[in-house]
């Protein structure tokens, strides 16, 4: 039994096209066409997402506000409330089979946590869990949000780690439904903004927590081949401002 | 043999679960592992699996609503099956407390739970003594005459003091207009209380998206906040449909459409049976104590209504043409040898029809007292389930709000109901002199697949001829 973690960086991509990759890897895994779990790193366009908990008061921004910012907005199959993915954020998705390790929800939320809890510590941050309030915390400020789907044990959405995001995003929203929550970064905590170093540090950090926290053997690969493309189908057209077309409907 | 579906245990540590969307419809196949719902508990959404084959019967609890694990919230079997027991079932405890605090949202699915947080019950034919072996499918509740009340909740914590639903069964449901629709706007139109009915979808395949909801949904907000130099003076007042006044649209609405209702209207002379009745008032009030120990009511006299005096006619009838006291069963037409006589019952939210069971072997007295028991604890909600379903005829009187004459709509899968008017002098031709009368009305609707004009007309002559002579009852 494998026990690697296949972490592949796809770099700057677009939601849509990220999402399906998703959806098609979660069903190869469960087909048994992939045998190893995969965690996917990326940074999006800007993005709003609306996850199966959202509240209709979640995202009073208008459609003409998100589009003169150019947020593209989808309703995604993810649990929890409405999240920003963008530039200088560290996005993860965990495709994993928890029959392989637990099957057991809670667990996996909690290890998603401590993963990023790990690689945090790893870059200098105390940060910690609030009960209740899934997610990664530091100081009572929000570092990084938290939502999955399962589909037969197999994992698939999964982390945001704001990195040097430009925070600002976050007022468009009520970010997870959290009033008042005040939104940070990495950058911000340790007052640091080098671009490239921190990025590149909060990436070796968060692929060593997350490898930790699951058991796994990280394994930083080139795209194999079974997900170097990623599998279009249905409406999945990438980026585009305000996506409200984009049907959520998960795999068949 | 129906399988129960329950909110399954996503994790040790789960204690509820809020089913974020039904994938299976009532009345769709399922194979074993089809994904029936999905459910969310905490940042997660899981998908609940079909662990048995068959027809998606029903669905106990609708989408939003927050549900404990291994509480059950669909029923798979065949497409006969009588799904029984369970009723629809809100399981929205969560969502209303925490609402307010904000920082208590993560946890809080949010108001979509509220909505169906009502207790309800089921409706199954009572497992009577000498009924056929065969039990009916549920008889499909709610009809022009039925209503399902709420029946105290076992615990008594849940009930917020209203609430049903029928468990139609699969055939009844496309009956119901599905909007394809989003969870999220589901959710947001639930919130808002704007109806997903008349929204033109943008996904795909018209489907509804939050997005089509935001002219709706600023709407909401402003009136949320009105401008304190005008006061918020709405002219209407929206009051979301409960259970029970869907269950009623719906079923109505069914009735009247696919059932080809035909109308039969007679005149009673009702002299004699008023003379009967005034003589028997007399008695009992002249003579309290021996109509007390005759009632055999616990020492409660029990006056015998004209109401109950057309109960006992109607099923005496019934017992003289069969063919009017069945069911129609979509592939079949059921003759009932047992005559049980749904009364219509006005309540506080609707109507409910109890049933007076055997009612062509009670006594006048007997009817009496039972109508009176049934109709007390209809109004207080306190019917079981096997007390107002199974009936085999219904009948509806609104003489006691003056009503001349009416057409009732027939609650199937009864194949007639009769409207029962007013009592009111009438000048009438009677032995060759235009004289004062007691006259009453009556109108049949009858289900032409099950009954014909002739047998129709039949049945009213014997019922006439009944009340005009109501030794007949006595007899």
């Amino acid at each position: 039994m494998s026990t690697r973690l296949l972490v592949q960086d796809l770099g700057h991509r677009g939601y849509g096209e990220v999402l399906e990759l998703q959806r098609s890897l979660c069903r190869q895994r469960i087909a048994g066409q992939i045998t190893d779990d995969i965690l996917l790193l990326v940074e999006h366009e800007p993005v709003v997402t609306l996850g199966r908990g959202t509240r209709a008061g979640s995202l009073p921004s208008s459609p003409a506000e998100l589009e003169r910012r150019g947020v593209g907005v989808f309703e995604v199959e993810r649990g929890g409330d409405v999240t920003f993915h963008g530039p200088g954020q560290l996005v993860g998705y965990p495709i994993i089979d928890l029959r392989r390790h637990r099957e057991d929800l809670h667990w996996y939320l909690r290890r998603l946590e401590a993963g990023l809890v790990g690689a945090l510590r790893l870059l200098g941050i105390e940060a910690g869990t609030r009960s209740g309030l899934t997610g990664v915390w530091t100081g009572g400020r929000k570092l990084a949000s938290i939502g999955i789907h399962v589909k037969q044990w197999v994992t698939f959405h999964g982390f945001a780690l704001n990195v040097n995001t430009d925070l600002s995003y976050f007022d468009l929203m009520i970010p997870c439904g959290i009033r008042d929550v005040v939104m940070t970064s990495v950058s911000r905590e340790l007052g640091r903004d080098d671009q490239g170093g921190l990025w590149e540090e909060t990436r070796h950090a968060v692929i060593a927590g997350m490898a930790d926290a699951l058991q796994l053997q990280p394994v930083e690969e080139t795209p194999p081949q079974q997900f170097a493309k990623p599998v279009a189908f249905g409406e999945a057209t990438g980026f585009s401002p305000y996506h409200g077309r984009f049907d959520p409907t998960p795999l068949a | 043999m129906p399988t129960n579906v329950v909110m399954e245990a996503l994790s040790p540590t789960m204690e509820e679960g809020r089913l974020v969307e039904w994938k299976k419809q009532e009345g769709d196949a399922v194979a074993v592992g089809d994904v029936l719902a999905e459910v969310e508990t905490d940042k997660a959404v899981m998908e609940l699996v079909a662990r048995a084959a068959g027809t998606l019967l029903k669905h106990i609890v609708e989408a939003g609503a927050t549900v404990p694990v291994s509480e059950p919230v669909a029923v798979i079997g065949s497409p006969g099956d009588d799904t029984g027991e369970g009723g629809k079932r809100g399981g929205g405890e969560a969502g209303a407390g925490q609402r307010g605090s904000g920082a208590s949202g993560e946890k809080d699915r949010g108001a979509a739970g509220q909505r169906d947080s009502k207790e309800s019950q089921g409706t199954q034919p009572s497992p009577g003594q000498s009924r056929p072996v065969s039990m009916p499918p549920a008889p499909p509740a709610g009809a022009a005459t039925e209503h399902r009340p709420s029946p105290e909740s076992p615990s008594g914590s849940k009930d917020n003091g209203v609430k049903s639903d029928s468990p139609a069964p699969a055939r009844d449901q496309q009956a119901e207009p599905r909007v394809k629709a989003s969870p999220l706007a589901r959710r947001i139109a639930a919130e808002r209380g704007v109806n997903l009915v008349g929204i033109t979808g943008s996904g795909p395949e018209g489907r509804v998206v939050a997005r089509d909801l935001e002219g709706v949904a600023a709407k909401a907000q402003s009136s949320t906040a009105p401008p304190p130099s005008r006061p918020a003076a709405q002219p209407y007042t929206d009051v979301p449909l409960s259970q029970i006044r869907k269950t009623i649209a719906r079923r109505l609405a069914q009735s009247i459409g696919p059932v080809p209702t035909f109308y039969l209207t007679t005149e009673v002379d009702m002299e004699r049976i008023w003379e009967a009745r005034q003589a028997q008032l007399a008695l009992s009030g002249a003579k309290g104590a021996v109509g007390k120990l005759e009632s055999g009511e616990g020492g409660r006299d029990v006056s015998v209504s004209f109401n109950d005096i057309t109960i006992k006619a109607v099923a005496l009838a019934l017992r003289q043409h069969p063919a009017c006291n069945a069911w129609w069963q979509d592939d079949r037409i059921r003759y009932w040898n047992e005559v049980h006589v749904s009364m219509a019952v006005a309540i506080e939210e609707g109507l409910i029809t109890p049933v007076i069971r055997h009612a062509d072997q009670k006594t006048l007295r007997e009817i009496a007292a039972e109508s009176r028991d049934l109709a007390g604890r209809a109004r207080e909600r306190r019917l079981k389930p096997e007390e107002y379903t199974g009936g085999t005829f219904s009948v509806s009187n609104l003489g006691m709000l003056d009503i001349d004459e009416f057409t009732a709509i027939i609650n199937p899968p009864e194949a007639a109901i009769l409207a029962v008017g007013r009592i009111g002098q009438k000048a009438v031709g009677h032995e060759d002199a235009v004289v004062l009368r007691r006259r009453m009305r009556l109108t049949m609707s009858c289900d032409h697949r099950v009954i014909d004009g002739a047998t129709g007309a039949q049945f009213l002559k014997t019922l006439k001829g009944m009340l005009e002579n109501p030794l007949t009852l006595v007899w």
